[in-house]
């Protein structure tokens, strides 16, 4: 997690560097710091994410500097363990995202040689360690020290009296920003969107050596040369504009989020793999979890093929047998649990495919292809149109498997999507904002809506909140059902229609407070359910799509109803880049 | 000089079009209404631009969120009036400013007459005053401005654009701007009456049309999509990137087509119309004097003259509108007005539909055949 920023030019470095790391603060807000080569280093640390007052506080010299927004792993948030770390006689001075595996054993060893530590950070000893091999050339400090490390970094070092940054990277996200003689490095492309659209992205074991006037890139110690990508985002998406928060702007975007990944359409590469695959298996983390179960339940029964769903972080602790099709599904590309799980079913031979919706990003250099989902910067921590992106994706799959039956549905569903972002869900807010627990239930696809609509819950209102099954409420949460525990059930007509119509009036008879979510002018159902919400009479495929969206709607009024966090949930990070 | 532009009205009596947008939000000549009077802000040269937003506001914010210029955005949390949304931009206002309202076109040469003026506004001759305020002029002051009234004195009225300074505030008594202006008026301020240059507003769905002509006019030809070889085409025409134009098409200008629509062969696209985004027109189908919204499909041998079509509206083949002149009953009184007809949002139409001069609402659903007159609620089922 964390974010990492780097500006050398003519400009100040300290107003650009803090501006970019807020654009970043979704990816960890423990703690906060930059430095800055002036006359010599100047470091500016501290706990907390960035405030107005203290942005416009800090006011190091120098027009070259790197900074750090921290999601602490090794050493708790404070002043002391916030980056940027320098080593023991302040000549250098390092920001770091990953984890150094052995940094137990390097800490000792440079400790034994007289070195002293101050934080608790896996970081410092990458600061002493350039500080041991830095004999003047910052390049071949960086160089000298990284075989050292072993585990994930993305890392940018400055030194006193060094006109120069050099990056190095890992396992950890690193993109440079070309500018007009100026350049930019960060974790990802949302800072650079301030400043240009020509970015270069580094591979694992590349170093950089960046200058005001252009950057050279080693990988094993060979020059060589990375393309310059133009980006297609613009900064407009990554700013919240108006909006009360990210996440709400997130959900009025989905609309275009679903209709831009609906219309790039999908390349030839990807269209061979998924006609010829015989069978196939997804990986994911989160939120992208659930958009794979729910491909699951939709392909199985739509195109007939056999399709596994695997947690990500779970998938490589034990070896499945595997073949067939692998596909990873990640909004960030960045997910360390996904990455490593598919590059563990690359090891059996499967063919692989990538879904996600950062271009340029770590996973789409492991896989054979990759299907971008459209969903523009997504900034707020809880998931929302990248979700219905990757479910705009995954139906593609879908139709390209079925030969194209769904594309008049699918070139229509952002309209209903647009409709049940009006919907009025007040009564349904003030029923959940008063409960200590909420479940959410539904059968088929709508099981995994469940989850996610109480993911969503639990993440930004943290009222407790489980997804089930309709059908396991009876086997254990039964005992739990009281008259203020409310139950959302997702109940649009099918062939779960009747069951899950019965699954309610038991829950009823338990006198549970009922939401349910059915098709407009249902009147049996909203006449025996508590609260009603209507979605347009659609297809199946969009009926997954409206009632996800009224859940994200629900979790989100309720989460302001309590006055929570929303765009900072806390202890969450958004791209979770440790496993 | 600063601006204010309101936009947090839902402009009620333009429904069904409202019910998913508000007025400033509707698209004419592919373009919202609001769009315009940003623009002839910028051509005269004033860039702080402060927009109220109430109804719908997060589709206008997402919108403004996208152009190039920042705006400031304030929130009007209940649609109580325009005084009260003046009230809600008070603290973004730091001297003399422009107040406008954010769902009429006005040119950049009327706002270029009022904005060195200390309290003024620009008014504009109409042949229906009673649906706005009139004024009385005396020696280019105005005396006195009287809300909509029934019999009106002369046919001059108020655009709703003022020059006004900060002590404007101290006159907001009522949630109502003319209020505000007759006590302004009462307590002897002096309020310079200007002529606009040009100005339109569009009260009923209908006038829309009128207003999609007149901006038409302004549009750049450009061709951003695919034509094929042999369409005709005649007058400014504007079409987006990712549209195809199928063979033996003939389309006269103006008109504007959006992006990634899909127009069949041997259709024919008369003066006046706008086409929206991802419209599809099926072939041999007739489409004049109309305002056509995003993600509309219309099926072949289809013939549709001065309507408007909400947006996702799906007709079958062989659908006709048929202008003509009707009485439409409108809040208390009744209307004479002649047009095609009016579709709201997700209407849709099975084969040989005619609408006989209606106005249709949202999500309404027509049986193969019918005919279709008069007003349609929301939601109803025609069979």
């Amino acid at each position: 997690m964390c974010g990492i920023v780097g500006y050398i030019g003519r400009r100040e470095a300290t107003p650009i560097l803090i501006q970019g790391l807020k654009r970043l603060e979704y990816r960890g807000y423990d703690s906060f710091g930059i430095a800055t080569v002036g006359s010599s280093i100047e470091v500016f640390k501290k706990q907390g994410r960035i405030s107005e007052s203290e942005a416009g506080a800090v006011s190091l010299a120098g027009c070259i500097g790197i900074g750090h927004t921290r999601w602490a792993t090794h050493g708790e948030p404070n002043d002391i363990n916030a980056h940027p770390h320098i080593d023991c006689r302040g000549g250098v001075a390092v920001v770091h995202n990953g984890v150094i595996e052995n940094f137990t054993e390097l800490k000792r060893q440079l400790i034994e040689r007289g070195h002293t530590f101050r934080s608790d950070t896996d970081t410092e000893v990458i600061a002493h360690l350039i500080e041991e091999h830095h004999h003047g050339d910052l390049l071949e400090a960086v160089r000298a020290t990284v075989p050292h490390l072993r585990g994930s970094y993305a890392l940018l070092a400055v030194a006193a009296h060094d006109r120069r940054i050099v990056a190095a990277r890992d396992c950890s996200p690193l993109v440079l920003g070309i500018g007009d003689s100026e350049l930019f490095a960060a974790s990802d492309m949302t800072p650079l969107l301030d400043h240009t659209e020509r970015v270069v992205f580094l591979e694992d074991g590349d170093i950089a050596d960046i200058s005001a006037d252009g950057v050279e890139i080693y990988h094993q110690g060979e020059k060589v040369q990375r393309p310059v990508e133009l980006i297609d985002w613009c900064v407009e998406d990554a700013r919240k504009g108006g909006f009360a928060h990210y996440m709400l702007k997130e959900i009025f975007e989905q609309p275009q989020a679903f209709y831009e990944t609906i219309r790039a359409g999908v390349d030839e590469t990807v269209r061979n793999l998924v006609l010829s695959a015989d069978e196939v298996t997804l990986v994911a983390c989160g939120t992208s979890y659930h958009t794979a179960l729910i491909f699951k339940y939709l392909a199985e029964s739509l195109c007939r093929i056999p399709v596994r769903v695997e947690l990500a972080s779970e998938f490589k602790y034990y070896t499945p047998p595997i073949s067939g099709l692998a596909v990873a599904v990640t909004q960030s590309g960045e997910t360390a649990d996904t990455i490593a799980a598919l590059k563990m079913a690359k090891a059996h031979n499967c063919i692989t495919l990538a879904i996600t919706n950062v271009q340029g990003s770590t996973i789409t250099r492991v896989t054979d292809g990759t299907l971008l989902m459209r969903a523009g910067p997504e900034i707020g921590v809880a998931a929302t149109k990248s979700y219905i992106a990757q479910l705009a994706a995954l139906m593609q799959l879908i139709n390209i498997r079925c030969g194209g039956v769904f594309d008049e549905v699918l070139s229509h569903a952002h309209l209903a999507i647009g409709e049940v972002l009006m919907r009025d869900i007040q009564d349904a807010v003030a029923l959940c904002r008063g409960a200590e627990h909420i479940f959410f239930v539904g059968r088929g696809p709508f099981y995994p809506v469940s989850l996610e609509g109480a993911l969503k819950m639990k993440e930004i209102s943290y009222v407790h909140a489980e997804g089930y099954a309709a059908g396991e409420l009876k086997h254990g949460p039964f005992a739990l059902l009281t008259p203020v525990t409310p139950v959302v059930a997702i109940c649009p007509p099918g062939s779960t229609y009747g069951v899950m119509v019965s699954n309610i009036k038991e829950i009823k008879a338990r006198r549970a407070p009922i939401i349910a979510l059915g098709v407009d002018g249902d009147s049996e159902l909203a006449e025996i359910v508590d609260i009603f919400i209507p979605l347009p009479d659609t297809h199946l495929l969009v009926q997954v799509l409206t009632s996800s969206v009224v859940l994200q709607l629900l979790a989100y009024r309720t989460a302001c109803a309590l006055q929570r966090d929303i765009d900072r949930p806390r202890n969450l990070a958004k791209s979770v880049t440790v496993e | 000089m600063q601006a204010v532009i309101l936009a947090a009205g839902e402009g009620n009596r333009l429904r069904p079009l409202t019910r998913s947008r508000p007025k400033v939000m509707i698209p004419v000549a592919n373009r919202p209404i609001i769009q315009y009077v940003i623009d002839a802000l910028l051509e005269n040269g004033i860039r702080d631009i402060v927009v109220v937003v109430g109804y719908r506001k997060e589709y206008v914010i997402r919108y403004l969120n996208r152009l190039d210029v920042p705006i400031q955005v304030v929130v009007q949390e209940r649609q109580l009036g325009t005084a009260d949304a003046l009230r809600s931009a008070e603290s973004e206002i730091a001297g003399d400013f422009l107040l406008l309202p954010g769902d009429n076109y006005i040119s950049a040469e009327s706002i270029a007459r009022i904005k060195g003026e200390r309290n003024a506004m620009l008014v504009a001759e109409h042949p229906s005053p009673s649906n706005f305020g009139v004024v009385v002029i005396r020696n280019g002051w105005v005396r006195e401005i009287i809300e909509k009234p029934e019999e009106a004195p002369t046919f001059t009225v108020s655009t709703g654009i003022f020059s006004l300074t900060p002590d404007i505030f101290g006159y907001l008594h009522t949630n109502e701007l003319p209020d505000a202006l007759s006590s302004m008026l009462e307590s002897g301020e002096r309020i310079r009456a200007i002529p606009a240059a040009d100005w339109q507003d569009a009260i009923y769905s209908w006038d829309l049309l009128k207003m999609n002509g007149r901006m038409l006019r302004s549009i750049t030809p450009e061709i951003g999509g695919s034509v094929s070889s042999n369409v005709t085409l005649r007058g400014t025409v504007r079409i987006g990137t990712g549209t195809t134009i199928g063979p033996n098409t003939v389309i006269y200008g103006p008109a504007i087509i959006g992006d990634d629509c899909m127009i069949g062969a041997h259709c024919v696209v008369m003066p006046n119309s706008s086409i929206g985004s991802r419209v599809k027109i099926e072939p041999f189908t007739y489409v004049a004097d109309s305002l056509v919204m995003d993600d509309v499909a219309i099926g072949s041998h289809s013939r549709i003259v001065s309507s408007v079509f909400g947006q996702g509206s799906v007709l079958g083949d062989h659908c006709t509108t048929y202008p003509r002149q009707a009485l439409f009953e409108v809040g208390e009184g009744v209307l004479k007005a002649e047009f095609g007809a009016v579709l709201g949002d997700g209407v849709k139409a099975a084969p040989f539909t005619t609408f006989k001069n209606c106005v249709v609402g949202n999500n309404v659903i027509v049986e193969e055949g019918r005919v279709v007159v008069g007003l349609v609620e929301d939601g109803v089922k025609v069979i």
